[in-house]
C-alpha cells in the first residue's frame, strides 16, 4: 500500500517530465511540485512514521531510489534548459560582423620620414653614424668652407635665402646638407663615416618640380685609402638596397666645389628598365645622386691631412627619391598637409 | 648651351665619332651630359650642360677638343681660320691706342680695326650656323663678334671707330655716378667697383658685360674697331650682379676667359667681316697687357693618381697621353708627371684636378667597385633626434599623420595671436627675417610650428574632412642665440592639431565622437611617456591669443622648465581660419625633454589585496584636481596606493553651481591584508579634512 505510492509518485512524475522541452516556468513548477519543500518527494519521506516499523525499511529504499531518479532527472532537464536559454540569448545577441570594427584610429608617417629611415637603416648596417645639423648656418660652413669662394659662379646653382649679410659670417638657410660635412669634421676629425638627413632651403619659386624647402642626405666617409672605388661600390650598394636589385648604376664627371673628382650618378630608370621611356626621357637613366671625392682644400681647411687621409662625399635629394619610389606627379603634395594624400602611405590604409 | 654638330664638324670628325649619338656618348664620359639633340636640316643641334667651372667648352672649338679627347680622334687642320688676315695700309698701332689703368682686372686687352667697311649682311653660313645655336643676325660686325663668341668662347666687341672720342680707348674703373646706356637702351648708374671701357671723354662700354649705345656700329659705321680682352671674374661678376645683367660674355668672363684666345679670335672676327662687309684691316693688333697671367705647373704622382682612383691598371703612359689630348702639355719624372696648365684650363690648378682629367678620359664606368671595410656600428650623434624619432612614432600610433610645412611666415599676421608663447618660450621679440624672401608677405621664419600647422588643419577642413589629425616636428627659428652658433637660434618642436571628429565609430554617441581638451591633454601625456612619467607633468592655465580663455594650459617638465602649450582655438581664430568645428592643438619644446629615456624598471606585483574605497563630494566649482590631490598627498594618508578621479557632475540647471565629485582610493598594504573598517576609518578622517580645508561637503 506504502509502495503504491511511492509506485504512483515516480508514475507520476515520468508522466509529467515526458515534454522534454519544458519553458523555464515550466521546469520551475515541475521542480517545486516533486522536489519544493512541500513537495511530493519530501511528502514521501513524511509518511514513514506512519508506517509499521517492518515496512519502513523496504519503503525507505523505493522512497531513496524514487528522490534519486527524480533528481537526476530534474537536474539534466535544467542543464538542457540552460543550454537552451543560453542559445537562446547568443542568437538574439548575435551581431552583424561585416560592420566596421573599433580599431584605434590609424594615423601616419610622412613619405619623406618612410624613405629616410629606409636609407638610415641601410646606412646604419654599412656602419655609419647619423649627424645632424642647423638649418640656419653661416656662408662660412656652407660655402666657403666647401670650396665655394665668395662671389663664385658656382654659387648661381643654389639661389640662397639670406637672414643676415651683415654678420661676421653672413646667415642663410643652408642650401644643401654638407656644412654638416665641415662641422662633423671639424668636431671628430678621420676618420668619420656619417651620413646627413635633413631639411635644406632654396629660393626657388615652388611648382610640381621645385620647392623652396626639400630633404637632402649627405653621405661622407674619410679615412685612409678611400678612392673613387669605394665610392662606387658605396652609391651602387645603397641604390640596389633602396630601390631593388637589378639596378645598374652609371658614373660620369661632373663639377661641385667641394669635390675633386666629381661625379654624376645615374641608374637605370625604374620605369622602364633601361629600355628608354618618356619619364627618362629616352635615355634608360635616371639622374639620381652628385658625388665626389671629397676636396683636398675641405680637408685641409678641417685641419685633415690629405696627403694622409682621402675621403668620398655623396647628396642626394629625399623627395625626389619619394617621387620616384612612391609614383606620385607633383612635390608641392609633400608640403600640403593633406590627409588624403598622407593616408596613401600609411599602412593602415 | 646649344652647340651645332656641323660646326663642332670643323674640329673634330664626328662621323668618326659616331654622329650626334656617339658624340653625346663621349660628352657623357667627359662630364658635359647633352640634354636634347634636336634635328635641324642637316645638322643636328645639341643641348649642352655646361658646369661653371668650364668656360673653355663654351664654344665649338672647346667642346670638340672634349669630343677629341673622348675619343682619341686627332683634332682637324684649321688652316688659316685664326691666322692674321690679309691687312693694308696703317698699322692698327699708329691709329689707336689703349691705355689700361687697372692691370690687375684687366689681363689683356686686344683690339684689331677694320676700316671703310659697307653695310653687309654676315655671309649666309655664318648667319646659318647663328640661327642653329639660337642667335639673331644683325649686320657683318655684330654677327662676327657673335659667332667668334660661339666659335672660340672668347666675346669680342665691335665699336663704331669714328664716334670714339680722341680715338683711343682706356680700360678704368667707372667713376661714382657715371652713367652709361647700354646697347639694351638702359641708362646705368655706375660706381668705382665696375669696370668700363672709355675713350678720351666718357665711357662707351660696361667692360665685359655689354657695350655702350652711343658707339655701337650701325648700318652708317665706316670703320669698326674690335676689341678682345681678359677681364677680372669677380669683378665682373659682382657688376653683373648688382646691375641685374646676364650676358653671353659676362656668363663666360664671370668663369674664366682665356688670354691666348684672344689673338685668334679677332683675327678670325676680322676675316668675317672681310669677307662680307669689304673694307681693310689695318695691319698687326694692338695687344696691350695687365699683369703678367702665370702659367702654373702642377706634379701629378702615379701614387696619387692610383689612391684617388683605386684603380691599379692606370699608368703614367696613359696620363701623358690623355692629359696631352686635353691641351696640357706634361714632362715625365720617374713616377711623377710635371704638367702644364693651359691658360684656357684656369678650373684645373692642384694635382687631384689632374687626376680628374685622367679619369675622365679613362671612364668613369671603368674603374673598380667595392665597399670600404667596416669599421665601427653606426650611432646617432645628435641624442635629440632619438628624441623626434620616437615623438613621431608615437604620434603617428595615436592616429595622427605627420605633415611637413614651410617656416616662412608673416610675423604679425599668423604669429601675433601666439605671442605670449613665443615670449613664454624666450623667442626673441625680433624674428629672423629673410633679406631676400619668395614672398614679400612671408619675410620671417617661424617661431612656432602651429600657424603652419593650422593652415593645413583648415585646408583639410575645406576639403570635406570630418576630422583631420596632424602633427609635425621640426624646427622654430628665433631662439635668442648667437650668430656665430647658428645652431642656438633653433629650437626643434613638435606641434600636433586635432580638429572634428576623433572617435567617428557608429557605436559611439554623436555627441561623443569630437575631439576634445582630455584628448590633446593625453595625447601630451602619451607623447612625453617615455621620458616624463604623466603625473610629474604639471599642468596651469595660460592665457594665449589663440586659444579660448579658460581651455588652455602650459605644462612643464619637473624642475619647472617650460615644455609646452595645449588648448583649444579660440572662436575668433577658427572664423580667421575658417574652421567650423572645435580645434585643439599644442606644441612641445623638445630641448625641455630629457635626452634619456627613463630606463624600464622591475616593481615587485603586489602580495596583499587592496581594499577600494569611493568618496563622493560636493565641491567649488573652482577647486581644481590638481589642489585635492596635492592636499592628499600632503596630508600623506597610511597606505594609500592610489587616488583617481572616478567620476564628474554638474547640474546642467545650475552652471555655477557645486560640482559632485566622486575619487577612488585605493588603499594596500604591504605587509598585511588591510580591514575594511580600518579603511573606512581612514577615509572617513580624510572626508572631514577635505570639508574643513577645502571647502567640500561630503
Amino acid at each position: 500500500m506504502a509502495q503504491d505510492t511511492v509506485q504512483k509518485v515516480l508514475r507520476l512524475f515520468r508522466e509529467e517530465a515526458k515534454d522534454s522541452a519544458l519553458s523555464r516556468a515550466e521546469f520551475e513548477r515541475l521542480k517545486g511540485r516533486f522536489l519544493g519543500r512541500d513537495g511530493l518527494v519530501p511528502g514521501l519521506f513524511g509518511r514513514v512514521r506512519e508506517l509499521a516499523p517492518a515496512e519502513r525499511g523496504e519503503f525507505g529504499r523505493q522512497a531513496n531510489a524514487a528522490k534519486t531518479e527524480i533528481e537526476a532527472h530534474i537536474g539534466r532537464l535544467g542543464e538542457e534548459l540552460a543550454r537552451r536559454e543560453a542559445s537562446e540569448r547568443e542568437r538574439t545577441s548575435a551581431v552583424d560582423v561585416t560592420l566596421p570594427g573599433r580599431s584605434p584610429r590609424g594615423g601616419g608617417l610622412h613619405p619623406i620620414t618612410i624613405v629616410r629611415r629606409r636609407i638610415e637603416e641601410i646606412f646604419l648596417r654599412m656602419g655609419y653614424s647619423i649627424a645632424d645639423g642647423p638649418e640656419v648656418e653661416s656662408d662660412f660652413h656652407n660655402f666657403e668652407a666647401l670650396n665655394f669662394p665668395p662671389d663664385h659662379p658656382a654659387r648661381d646653382s643654389q639661389d640662397t635665402l639670406l637672414l643676415d649679410r651683415a654678420a661676421k659670417s653672413p646667415l642663410l638657410l643652408r642650401t644643401h646638407t654638407s656644412p654638416v660635412q665641415i662641422r662633423e669634421m671639424r668636431r671628430h676629425g678621420a676618420p668619420l663615416r656619417i651620413i646627413v638627413p635633413g631639411r635644406v632651403y632654396r629660393k626657388d619659386e615652388v611648382d610640381a618640380t621645385h620647392s623652396p624647402v626639400f630633404h637632402q642626405v649627405e653621405g661622407l666617409v674619410v679615412d685612409r685609402g678611400i678612392s673613387m672605388a669605394d665610392l662606387k661600390g658605396t652609391v651602387s650598394t645603397f641604390l640596389e638596397e633602396l630601390f631593388g636589385k637589378g639596378i645598374r648604376t652609371r658614373f660620369i664627371p661632373t663639377f661641385f666645389p667641394f669635390v675633386e673628382p666629381g661625379v654624376d650618378v645615374a641608374m637605370t630608370c625604374i620605369f622602364c628598365g633601361g629600355s628608354g621611356c618618356p619619364k627618362c626621357k629616352g635615355s634608360g637613366w635616371i639622374e639620381i645622386m652628385g658625388a665626389g671625392m671629397v676636396h683636398p682644400r675641405v680637408l685641409q681647411g678641417v685641419a685633415i691631412d690629405p696627403e694622409e687621409y682621402t675621403g668620398f662625399a655623396f647628396g642626394l635629394g629625399m623627395d625626389r627619391v619619394a617621387m620616384l619610389k612612391y609614383g606620385f606627379p607633383d612635390l608641392r603634395l609633400l608640403f600640403e598637409g593633406d590627409e588624403r594624400f598622407l593616408r596613401g602611405f600609411s599602412e593602415q590604409a | 648651351m646649344k652647340f651645332s654638330l656641323e660646326w663642332l664638324g670643323d674640329f673634330v670628325d664626328v662621323a668618326a665619332a659616331g654622329g650626334a649619338a656617339g658624340v653625346r656618348q663621349l660628352l657623357d664620359q667627359a662630364g658635359i651630359p647633352i640634354e636634347s639633340v634636336a634635328r635641324s636640316g642637316e645638322d643636328s643641334i645639341l643641348d649642352a650642360e655646361i658646369t661653371p667651372n668650364r668656360p673653355d667648352a663654351m664654344g665649338h672649338r672647346g667642346l670638340a677638343r672634349e669630343i677629341g679627347a673622348m675619343s682619341g680622334t686627332p683634332a682637324r687642320d684649321l688652316g688659316d681660320r685664326y691666322a692674321e688676315p690679309p691687312s693694308q695700309g696703317d698699322a692698327t698701332e699708329e691709329l689707336t691706342s689703349i691705355i689700361i689703368q687697372v692691370p690687375r682686372q684687366c689681363r689683356r686687352f686686344g683690339a684689331r680695326l677694320v676700316r671703310d667697311v659697307r653695310d653687309a649682311q654676315a655671309p649666309e653660313r655664318v648667319r646659318a650656323r647663328l640661327a642653329a645655336v639660337g642667335g639673331k643676325s644683325i649686320s657683318a660686325a655684330v654677327d662676327a663678334t657673335n659667332y667668334v663668341l660661339w666659335d672660340t668662347s672668347q666675346p669680342l666687341h665691335a665699336f663704331d671707330f669714328d664716334r670714339l672720342a680722341g680715338g683711343l680707348l682706356i680700360v678704368r674703373r667707372a667713376r661714382r655716378g657715371e652713367r652709361l646706356v647700354t646697347l639694351d637702351g638702359v641708362e646705368r648708374v655706375l660706381d668705382p667697383s665696375d669696370l668700363v671701357v672709355a675713350d678720351a671723354e666718357r665711357a662707351v662700354s660696361l667692360a665685359g658685360i655689354m657695350g655702350g649705345l652711343d658707339t655701337a656700329v650701325t648700318s652708317s659705321t665706316r670703320n669698326v674697331l674690335l676689341e678682345a680682352a681678359w677681364w677680372d671674374p669677380v669683378t665682373i661678376r659682382r657688376t653683373a650682379r648688382r646691375l641685374g645683367m646676364h650676358t653671353d660674355a659676362s656668363h663666360r668672363f664671370e668663369r674664366g676667359a682665356d688670354p691666348d684666345a684672344i689673338p685668334a679670335a679677332l683675327n678670325l672676327a676680322a676675316r668675317l667681316i672681310l669677307e662680307s662687309a669689304g673694307g681693310v684691316v689695318a695691319p698687326g693688333f694692338l695687344d696691350a697687357h695687365g699683369a703678367a697671367m702665370r702659367v702654373r705647373r702642377t706634379t701629378l704622382r702615379l701614387s696619387r693618381l692610383r689612391l684617388l682612383s683605386g684603380d691599379s691598371r692606370i699608368g703614367l703612359d696613359f696620363a701623358e697621353e690623355a692629359l696631352r689630348r686635353l691641351g696640357f702639355a706634361s714632362e715625365r719624372k720617374g713616377k711623377r708627371l710635371s704638367v702644364q696648365i693651359p691658360l684656357f684650363r684656369a678650373d684645373a690648378r692642384r694635382e687631384d684636378d689632374l687626376v680628374e682629367e685622367v679619369l675622365r678620359v679613362w671612364g668613369y664606368d671603368r674603374l673598380p667597385s667595392r665597399l670600404p671595410p667596416a669599421t665601427v656600428p653606426g650611432s646617432l650623434r645628435e641624442p635629440l633626434r632619438a628624441v623626434e624619432e620616437k615623438l613621431t612614432d608615437r604620434a603617428a600610433a595615436a592616429g595622427f599623420f605627420e605633415t611637413v610645412s614651410y617656416p616662412f611666415v608673416d610675423r604679425a599676421a599668423d604669429e601675433g595671436v601666439w605671442d605670449e608663447w613665443l615670449r613664454a618660450t624666450g623667442t626673441a621679440p625680433e624674428p629672423l627675417g629673410i633679406e631676400n624672401p619668395l614672398d614679400a608677405t612671408r619675410r620671417h621664419l617661424r617661431a612656432t610650428l602651429l600657424p603652419g600647422l593650422l593652415d593645413s588643419v583648415s585646408r583639410n577642413l575645406r576639403h570635406g574632412a570630418d576630422g583631420v589629425s596632424l602633427f609635425e616636428v621640426g624646427r622654430a627659428f628665433g631662439a635668442p642665440g648667437e650668430p656665430d652658433r647658428p645652431e642656438s637660434l633653433e629650437s626643434r618642436r613638435i606641434a600636433f592639431a586635432t580638429a572634428g571628429e576623433m572617435r567617428g565609430h557608429w557605436s559611439t554617441p554623436e555627441r561623443l565622437r569630437a575631439a576634445d581638451f582630455f584628448d590633446a591633454k593625453g595625447l601630451v601625456e602619451r607623447l612625453v611617456e617615455p621620458w616624463i612619467a604623466p603625473e610629474d607633468l604639471a599642468w596651469r592655465p595660460l592665457r594665449v591669443g589663440a586659444f579660448a580663455p579658460g581651455a588652455a594650459s602650459a605644462v612643464d617638465a619637473p624642475g619647472g622648465r617650460l615644455l609646452g602649450i595645449v588648448g583649444l582655438l579660440s572662436e575668433e581664430e577658427r572664423r580667421r581660419r575658417d574652421m567650423a568645428v572645435p580645434v585643439y592643438a599644442g606644441e612641445l619644446v623638445l630641448e625641455a625633454l630629457p635626452s634619456e629615456p627613463r630606463p624600464y624598471r622591475y616593481r615587485e606585483a603586489p602580495v596583499h589585496p587592496a581594499v577600494v574605497a569611493d568618496l563622493t563630494f560636493a565641491q567649488p566649482r573652482d577647486l581644481t584636481w590638481a589642489a585635492v590631490t596635492d592636499f592628499v598627498r600632503r596630508r600623506g594618508v597610511e597606505n594609500l596606493e592610489s587616488l583617481r578621479f572616478h567620476d564628474r557632475y554638474e547640474d546642467p540647471r545650475d552652471p555655477s553651481g557645486p560640482v559632485k565629485a566622486t575619487v577612488r582610493l585605493v588603499f594596500r598594504s604591504p605587509e598585511r591584508t588591510l580591514e575594511q573598517q580600518e579603511v573606512n576609518e581612514a577615509v572617513r578622517r580624510l572626508a572631514k579634512e577635505m570639508e574643513a580645508e577645502l571647502g567640500v561637503r561630503v
